[in-house]
């Protein structure tokens, strides 16, 4: 039994020692081989969600995003839903635009962004709709990340 | 093969220096696959970089078999590991983002660089909404969530907890300053303390699970001080800016100094608690040869985290919390503390059981190393010769 113990304790040691070299040599391969099995992505917390809808305004796009409620298990009552606004070549000095986030045909809040400066302002149409987060400059495109309420 | 007075196998106090060669040979042809990553660079300054590194990381482990010796040469290169981690990583970040500090915009575009630590806090929201709570990048980019999570699982498969002194790019800064002093000023800290790390880990786990938040990284990681932090525009901002410094200086610097220990890995980071469990599913643990043993409790004294106490020693193993790093194998005089393989006899192949554990952890940290290593030298030449890093 001994004698197994210790056959298998080297064996045990010599994999490790192949993980070890296993996990620098497969390093190029490996994380896309893990995200691809697992299915795992970066929160929606910080990406914004995926782009449901793209309002094509002829000089610039219009990114609307879904909303956020995403909890540990199930959905959160407060959220956000995140707008993107590019390229920045074509964005107006002033961006003014009526939103309809969930699709349902009614707008639910009024955005404006000065592209100049970042400054927003929002007029909510119904409750579900909080308050403005603020606004991003990024690489290509301005975002805005408004506040929302869960419909009850 | 030596053998002591109750007829066990030692360690040769000093090898031959054929065979040390001879033991040295497949490290050398591992190293410069690792380090050179199958390319030999055409530009001076990185080839010189290149070949330095190589040599550099081979006679430490030369000497490391030559000698019998292993922290006393395992520190060097983990001291080395931190700085020129410290140095690539921030010359990296003024290049692509031009400063230090991260701003709302980063997180919302994935540019914020993964570790290792937040991955314990991680594994709940991972499992129950398939999400990571961290605005990085799942593959590609500068230090990618999937690729720290690959390093983690061969890591601590391989080594267990010695992820945190053959791996962890952070920890040796604060090995580095607990080897500033001769004798430690503050000789006695509470054993009750070394739970701290499982208590902020369990924090730290609801806390994210809670909020969806990378609430460690936010608030409580004291190397966001050497690497990057929230751009201060705000009064939270500058608390949590303030909240780093403090960690840092108190945990990573000041406390090792005085106490001659890893504090921040021993009595606060998180992961590190976490990796003790995984001590329990890697071959290598380190013994204590009870026979040989006058008590003199010296490995108990210098455990960089607390790992040795009067109960493990009677026991004739180390504490959970070990990482592994030899430190208390080097300086035992009855040489009675030695590396093992679970499962295999315990008075015999000593030397064996210890080549089998060096060699995975000697290419994990020259794997870890070599990248930073030759970039930091890269930037240091660049310096010197056109005055900027970038």
């Amino acid at each position: 039994m001994n004698k197994l113990k210790g056959f298998l304790g080297y064996i045990w040691a010599f994999f490790a020692f192949f993980i070890a070299l296993a996990t620098y040599v497969g390093y190029d391969t490996f994380p896309q081989k893990l995200a691809a099995a697992t299915g795992i992505a970066v929160s929606p917390r910080f990406t914004g969600g995926e782009v449901v809808r793209t309002i094509d305004h002829g000089a610039y796009k219009t990114h609307i995003h879904r909303p956020v409620f995403d909890g540990l298990i199930g959905e959160r009552e407060k959220g956000f839903i995140q707008l993107n606004w590019e390229p920045f070549a074509g964005l107006p000095p002033v961006i003014r635009e009526k939103i309809d986030y969930d699709g349902d045909n009614t707008e639910d809040f009024l955005i404006t962004l000065d592209t100049r400066t970042g400054d927003t302002s929002l007029t909510a149409y119904n409750t579900s709709v909080r308050s403005m987060e603020r606004s991003y400059k990024l690489k290509k495109s301005w975002a805005a990340r408004v506040l929302l309420q869960k419909r009850s | 093969m030596n053998r002591d007075a109750t007829g066990a196998r030692s360690i040769p106090a000093k090898r031959s220096l054929p065979k040390t060669f001879l033991l040295s040979l497949p490290m050398m042809l591992l190293t410069f696959v690792m380090i050179s990553r199958g390319n030999i660079p055409t530009e001076k300054g990185r080839l010189f970089a290149l070949a330095a590194t190589f040599v550099f990381f081979n006679i430490l482990f030369f000497l490391m078999l030559r000698t019998g010796k292993t922290d006393r040469f395992r520190s060097i290169l983990f001291l080395t590991l931190s700085v020129c981690f410290v140095i690539s990583f921030i010359s990296n970040l003024i290049a692509v983002r031009g400063s230090m500090a991260v701003t709302e915009a980063n997180w919302i575009e994935g540019e914020v660089p993964f570790c290792h630590i937040p991955i314990p806090m991680n594994l709940i929201p991972a499992a129950l909404t398939q999400t990571i709570i961290f605005p990085g990048t799942i593959v590609g980019g500068y230090a990618s969530i999937a690729s720290m999570f690959v390093l983690w699982l061969g890591v601590s498969l391989g080594l267990g907890r010695g992820l945190c002194s053959w791996f962890c790019f952070f920890g040796g800064l604060e090995d580095g300053f607990s080897r500033i002093l001769r004798k430690p000023l503050i000789k006695s800290i509470n054993v009750k303390w070394t739970y701290l790390p499982y208590a902020v880990l369990l924090a730290v786990v609801l806390l994210v699970a809670l909020t969806l938040s990378p609430v460690y990284c936010q608030w409580l990681c004291p190397f966001k001080t050497v690497t990057e932090f929230a751009e201060i525009t705000s009064f939270k901002t500058l608390i949590q800016t303030i909240i780093f410094l403090s960690l840092f200086i108190g945990l990573v610097v000041v406390l090792p100094i005085l106490t001659k220990r890893r504090t921040q890995c021993g009595l606060f980071c998180p992961l590190g608690a976490f990796q003790s469990l995984t001590n329990k599913t890697n071959p290598f643990e380190v013994r204590i040869d009870r026979e040989k043993c006058v008590q003199c409790m010296k490995c108990l004294q210098i455990c960089p985290t607390f790992s040795v106490s009067a109960e493990s020693i009677a026991e004739g193993r180390t504490g959970i919390s070990c990482t592994k790093c030899g430190k208390c194998i080097d300086a035992c005089t009855q040489r009675a503390l030695f590396y093992h393989v679970k499962g295999t006899s315990l008075i015999s192949s000593l030397d064996k059981y210890r080549l089998l554990f060096l060699y995975p952890a000697f290419i994990v940290l020259t794997a870890m190393a070599g990248r930073f290593v030759q970039d930091a030298m890269v930037k240091m030449i660049k310096l010197i010769t056109t005055g900027s890093m970038i």
